[in-house]
């Protein structure tokens, strides 16, 4: 029996793991392809689609490996969240490498056109800052800091600030003549893919805090939910 | 410093074997045997202590791959999210090697820091594997550097002597006299630009040749203004403000003339790369036993992958700009040498599109700083 458990440490140790180097992976690939794009480097974009596939290879594995733990280990409490957290993770990683790649895309597409130095301004305090929060999320994910990973929210909040800016600038740059329809339209959508990649870091943030306490961010809204429940009943009884 | 894997591979055997023949060495000896417990016995050198003294990491592992020993380098690398991924390598390569054979890979990290590593692994005859991990960025830097330096300097040397040559030819038989003036001024230019860059090539060698022998106290204010007096007309010309936030009465130990230099060579390139309206501000002040001078403007800004590299000899972040401007390629390389000649040390921070800030970090003069116009000694007039 004692063995058994030994045998299931090890494997959810090894899960942990995986999930650990896959968010390192796409930490790495934020600030690569931000090089692909202010660079205009047609071939890095290409190894870095190429290299998707083994993204979505190690996600996968990851999500084999813990159904079948899942399944023969019957894992619980807090095992169990680990477990069903990285299920979770894996697919919020993968969607980043894909948000990644379609930086990249957007590079292919405005090929040739020159960014004035605000926009790149811009585009490299947006990479920075998505780094920054992927960064701290995994560093709460692989240290299991809950406290950490509380703060990421607040963290985003200056990534969202950023985008607004950018958001801004394009529209600027646009109308002085700068960059055309075509490329401040690419642009705007690279600005969504780096606020998003901000919301997976803090995705990533909150699943540590439900590992460690059992805290989801639902929860609250679904109190929120119940309570104006319970008063839309009060109202309709008076 | 041990540098290659195969050197490294050769120093954990030998450290190995030393402290295998360690063992036997005392007992061919001549030294009496009729007291063996009199025999000193042999230092025993732990294999962690071995394995630690090495600049590389080192990975021991079994014959099922599993990670028996990490030097302190190897267990140092595991704290950062790049450790994670060569830890992923790290087995990969062990798998390998434990399988046939291994060969190296370099692994690109774009950080920030960046970062390069090369990953091997070798099979060991007891069954096991041992993966080296060495950090290559700094000798990568380093290449870079000196193989730019090569074909940056037959660059900017060969082009204008070309364009020379090439206008001469267009000259000779030449008769009509408005394009024979028009040569004549391109030609002039181009003889300037080479002119200027072998000046600043050798007040370049000057001061990475000189010491310096006549340590004065400088009055930073005093440094300030002269560097203004010296640029105010090119600033207007460009319609840039430039301006001193007026420093503390602050001194420093130098040089006069290299660290007017150095700060001309700074201001000179933020009015360049300032756009009309922009503007350049000059500050100083004391950070815990050093002054602290910082440049700042409000121009195109520096892109973050050319940061590192714009202190280097002929390094252009935009080649076409550069020559616009006129700009020999050398400036920031001079402010580099003329700071660390003084014992400081120069930083910079940008966003393009923001501006750029140079900070230049000196050892604050010894002297009492009450009154810097009794305290600091006058700067001679410099000269740009």
């Amino acid at each position: 029996m004692a063995e058994l458990r030994a045998d299931f440490h090890r494997d959810l140790e090894e899960i942990r793991s995986l999930v650990a180097r896959l968010g390192a992976f796409v930490t790495e690939l934020i600030p690569r392809v931000t090089g692909v794009l202010l660079d205009q480097d047609i071939e890095g974009a290409e190894y870095v689609l190429l290299g998707d596939a083994e993204v979505d290879a190690r996600a996968l594995d990851i999500e084999e490996r813990s159904l079948r733990l899942l399944a023969l280990q019957s894992p619980v409490a807090g095992d169990l969240r680990e477990v069903a957290s990285a299920l979770k993770i894996s697919a919020d990683m993968e969607r980043s490498a894909d948000l990644c790649c379609n930086v990249c895309k957007a590079a292919r597409r405005i090929y040739g056109h020159e960014l004035d130095p605000k926009l790149r301004g811009i585009i490299q305090k947006l990479s920075d800052q998505a780094t920054k929060e992927y960064r701290e999320a995994l560093d709460a994910y692989v240290n299991g800091d809950a406290v950490k990973a509380a703060a990421l929210p607040d963290i985003d909040g200056y990534l969202d600030d950023v985008h607004r800016q950018f958001l801004q600038q394009i529209l600027e740059s646009h109308a002085s003549g700068t960059i055309d329809l075509q490329v401040a339209v690419q642009l705007a959508l690279v600005a969504r893919f780096y606020e998003r990649l901000g919301d997976h870091a803090v995705n990533l943030g909150n699943k540590v805090r439900y590992i460690a306490t059992g805290w989801m961010p639902e929860q609250e809204a679904l109190t929120r939910l119940r309570e104006r429940d319970e008063q839309s009943d009060r109202d309709s009884g008076e | 410093m041990i540098e290659t894997p195969v050197t490294l591979v050769a120093v954990i055997v030998a450290a190995l074997a030393g402290v295998s023949l360690g063992l036997l060495i005392p007992r061919r000896s001549s030294r009496p045997t009729e007291n063996i417990s009199s025999v000193e016995a042999p230092p025993v050198v732990p294999q962690a202590e071995v394995l630690d003294v090495l600049s590389s990491a080192v990975i021991i592992c079994g014959p099922t791959g599993d990670t028996v020993a990490r030097n302190s380098i190897a267990t140092e690398l595991r704290r950062s999210h790049s450790g994670l991924l060569i830890d992923d390598a790290i087995e990969r390569h062990v798998r390998r090697a434990l399988h046939g054979g291994d060969v190296p890979e370099t692994i690109d990290f774009y950080g920030p820091p960046k970062q390069t590593v090369v990953v091997e692994a070798h099979r060991l005859a007891s069954g096991g594997a041992v993966a080296i991990v060495e950090d290559v960025t700094t000798r990568r830097r380093l290449d870079a550097m000196r193989t730019d330096f090569v074909a940056n300097i037959s660059h900017e040397l060969k082009t204008p002597v070309g364009a020379i040559a090439v206008l001469a030819d267009a000259l000779v038989g030449e008769d009509d006299v408005e394009t024979v003036q028009r040569l004549m001024q391109r030609m002039v230019r181009e003889a300037e630009r080479a002119s200027r860059t072998i000046d600043d090539l050798l007040e370049l060698s000057e001061i990475e040749q000189q010491d310096i022998a006549d340590l004065m106290n400088i009055s930073v204010n005093e440094l300030l203004h002269g560097v203004i007096e010296r640029f105010a007309q090119a600033a207007e010309q460009r319609e840039v403000s430039l301006s001193i936030d007026s420093p503390p009465p602050l001194c420093v130990t130098g040089d006069p003339r290299q660290l007017s230099s150095a700060l001309g060579n700074l201001v000179d390139n933020a009015i360049k790369y300032s756009e009309s309206g922009g503007e350049v501000c000059l500050t100083a002040r004391r950070e815990a036993g050093s002054i602290e001078i910082e440049v700042r403007d409000s121009g195109v800004g520096i892109p973050a992958k050319d940061l590192e590299r714009i202190f280097e000899r002929f390094y252009r972040v935009d080649r076409a700009r550069s020559r616009e401007t006129g700009g020999t390629g050398l400036g920031l390389a001079i402010v580099r040498h003329v700071v660390a000649n003084h014992g400081g040390e120069v930083s910079v921070t940008s966003v393009e599109g923001e501006g750029s800030r140079f900070t230049l970090t000196l050892p604050a003069a010894n002297k009492p700083e009450h009154s810097e116009s009794n305290q600091c000694d006058t700067i001679e007039e410099s000269q740009p």
